[in-house]
């Protein structure tokens, strides 16, 4: 008994430890932001709280990341929708439906998953050219669809699992009284699919907010997304650390939200589709 | 009118005339010509897609890489009188050159070190959550929390903690309290300077090639952002080994390490795959982070080889280095498709 009491603190006590590690990085960018430069330049944990203020949240804002913001957003949203529609209907095909080439098709597209993005990058720039996706809003439409590409092998990996666990007497049932395939998918299959669905949103949102690579790349100054714009604040030699701090933490802020408002369908998605033995 | 699974189209492409074909081909088996459409409709708009933005320019890649161009006037396919054809000279003075092999050593110590330290941080703390009765969702929040950082704003994070001035980074801050502050160290061939984080860590002289560690210290940013996602996975696994045998182990007086060895392991091999395999798939990709960190420096200590092909088609627009870029992009991928391939094929296996 007393055994069980020693492990029982020393569990807690390392996770406690661990928990304090893993917070200093996000602790340190979110006291930076919030202190004037000179308090956070003597160190942080030694600053005057009482000089806490929002006031570099507002200009980090107003030199540039209310666009990036933006930006990240509509690049974000637009590329998750598209993904999880398309995603979607193909993931119930390639689970319940015979068509030709279905292996050579899924090799293809789950691929993408595994050969680096730096194969297709260097020919979206002219290939945006020719399709007039590098001016103006077009850019966003064009890396929505390079997003999605990349993003369809995810999407059939974590999906293909929850349309293939569906009964076939509940979708022949449907179709018994005269659902389409198409009204099966929507009414039956899309509604039980709905943890795994939202898990792939996560995952999906997460990963085109956080795109750098691809951002940078193939889209002009007025188009880019945060991570560019935060990029672009790292230089060590200007001084910054109050505005690259809160810029980082505002970055943070959207797919943390997501994850927390999410994060049930999240574990349970994640357990029924992809690491189920 | 039925038609045989042989007979239907063979690309998206033709997805607006199917019913043409179907409707000439002598019936013999199973479903209507009607439901042979539907799956092409649920996968079409995908593998258009997916035709357009992902196959197109991967080819368009490997052809390129067989030609010599730059950034400012890129080889095209409609353009064959200014192909500047070069046979595969772009893949042997690739290989043959000193920058690719310094990127692909830094990259190989990616590959190596990055998986290596996900498993070996996220499998423990999943353990020791997993233990935890009370209070085992705040602790994995605070785990996961880092997952949703981005890579670029997990390195920027993280360049405040490796602040080489001991006023405002925590961990010079920490070695000027035990006194170690710019102490620096050889033990035979190993060289370390402590505080020097991301300009100058150590060196191990190995003879003919020197590892330096700054990769490290670029690396372990990115574990702690991507450790979230092994926690998470191992959760998720976890909750799939069977309770049964956990208590017969533990009837039969088994130590935790021996259920942990004997009984966890083993149930948690399919999320230890998935976990090695997305962190290698991340590990070669890895751009973001080394370009906020470092940006490919001291020199081109860190330097990966996606910054070196970045570097070389993107910023020397005048030289014609693009070909050599398109080169590194397929033996990239060449080699990941190579080393995933047997988990490629477990997974179309599963699928079929």
């Amino acid at each position: 008994m007393r055994q069980r009491r020693w492990t029982v603190f020393a569990l807690y006590g390392i996770l406690t430890l661990a928990s304090i590690i893993w917070l200093v990085p996000v602790v340190t960018a979110a006291m930076i932001s919030i202190l004037p430069l000179d308090q956070s330049g003597t160190g942080w944990w030694r600053a005057d709280l009482s000089t806490a203020t929002l006031e570099n949240y507002g200009r980090a804002w107003q030199q540039g990341l209310s666009t990036y913001t933006l930006n990240s957003f509509i690049i974000s949203i637009s590329s998750v929708a598209l993904t999880v529609v398309l995603g979607t209907s193909a993931a119930y095909a390639f689970a319940r439906m015979k068509f030709r080439l279905k292996g050579l098709l899924y090799f293809l597209l789950i691929t993408t998953m595994i050969v680096p993005v730096q194969i297709i990058l260097i020919p979206l720039v002219p290939w945006f050219r020719t399709l007039n996706l590098n001016e103006g809003p077009a850019q966003f439409l064009g890396i929505a669809l390079v997003h999605t590409a990349f993003g369809a092998g995810w999407a059939l990996f974590m999906l293909i699992g929850f349309f293939s666990q569906i009964p076939e007497e509940v979708l022949e049932s449907a179709r018994l009284d005269g659902a389409s395939e198409f009204q099966a998918f929507r009414r039956i299959a899309l509604p039980l699919a709905v943890p795994g669905i939202v898990s792939f949103i996560i995952i999906d949102f997460v990963f085109v907010w956080n795109d750098l690579l691809m951002g940078l790349t193939l889209l002009d100054s007025n188009h880019r997304p945060l991570t560019v714009g935060l990029a672009n604040l790292q230089a060590p030699q200007l001084n910054q650390d109050d505005l690259i701090s809160s810029g980082s933490i505002l970055a943070i802020i959207p797919p943390l939200l997501l994850f927390a408002l999410l994060n049930r369908y999240y574990v349970r998605g994640l357990y029924a589709g992809a690491v189920k033995g | 009118m039925t038609v045989t699974k042989k007979e239907s189209m063979t690309t998206t492409e033709k997805v607006a005339a199917p019913t043409l074909k179907a409707a000439r081909t002598p019936g013999t088996r199973r479903r209507q010509g009607r439901a042979k459409i539907t799956p092409y409709l649920f996968v079409g708009p995908i593998l258009l897609v997916f035709a357009g933005f992902y196959l197109w320019p991967a080819l368009s890649t490997i052809a390129s890489s067989l030609f010599t161009w730059g950034m400012l006037n890129p080889w095209e396919l409609g353009a064959p009188s200014e192909w500047d054809y070069v046979g595969l000279s772009n893949y042997s003075s690739t290989l043959s050159s000193a920058d690719f092999w310094n990127a692909a050593l830094n990259s190989a110590i990616w590959l190596i070190v990055f998986p290596v330290l996900v498993l070996a941080v996220s499998f423990p703390l999943a353990l020791l959550v997993w233990n935890a009765r009370r209070g085992s969702g705040i602790f994995r929040s605070i785990f996961i929390l880092p997952m949703t950082i981005s890579l670029s704003a997990a390195g920027i994070i993280w360049s405040f903690i490796y602040n080489p001035d001991p006023n405002k980074g925590v961990l010079n801050a920490l070695l000027r309290v035990v006194g170690l502050e710019d102490a620096s160290f050889t033990f035979g061939p190993l060289e370390v300077h402590a505080g020097q984080w991301l300009s100058n860590p150590g060196i191990l002289h190995l003879g003919m090639a020197d590892v330096r560690f700054a990769n490290l210290f670029v690396i372990i940013p990115a574990v702690w952002a991507f450790a979230g996602f092994g926690v998470i996975t191992f959760t998720a696994g976890l909750t799939s080994v069977p309770s049964e045998l956990l208590d017969a182990a533990r009837v039969d007086g088994a130590k935790q390490s021996q259920l942990v060895r004997h009984v966890v392991i083993p149930s948690l091999r399919p999320s230890i795959v998935v976990v090695a395999v997305v962190s290698v798939i991340f590990a070669l990709r890895t751009f973001d982070i080394v370009l906020v960190t470092t940006a490919g420096g001291p020199a081109k200590d860190t330097e990966v080889l996606a910054m070196l092909l970045w570097r070389q088609v993107f910023q020397y627009l005048d030289t014609p280095q693009g070909g050599l870029a398109a080169a590194i992009a397929v033996l990239m991928s060449v080699f990941m498709i190579i080393i995933s391939l047997p988990y490629i094929r477990a997974t179309l296996k599963e699928q079929q």
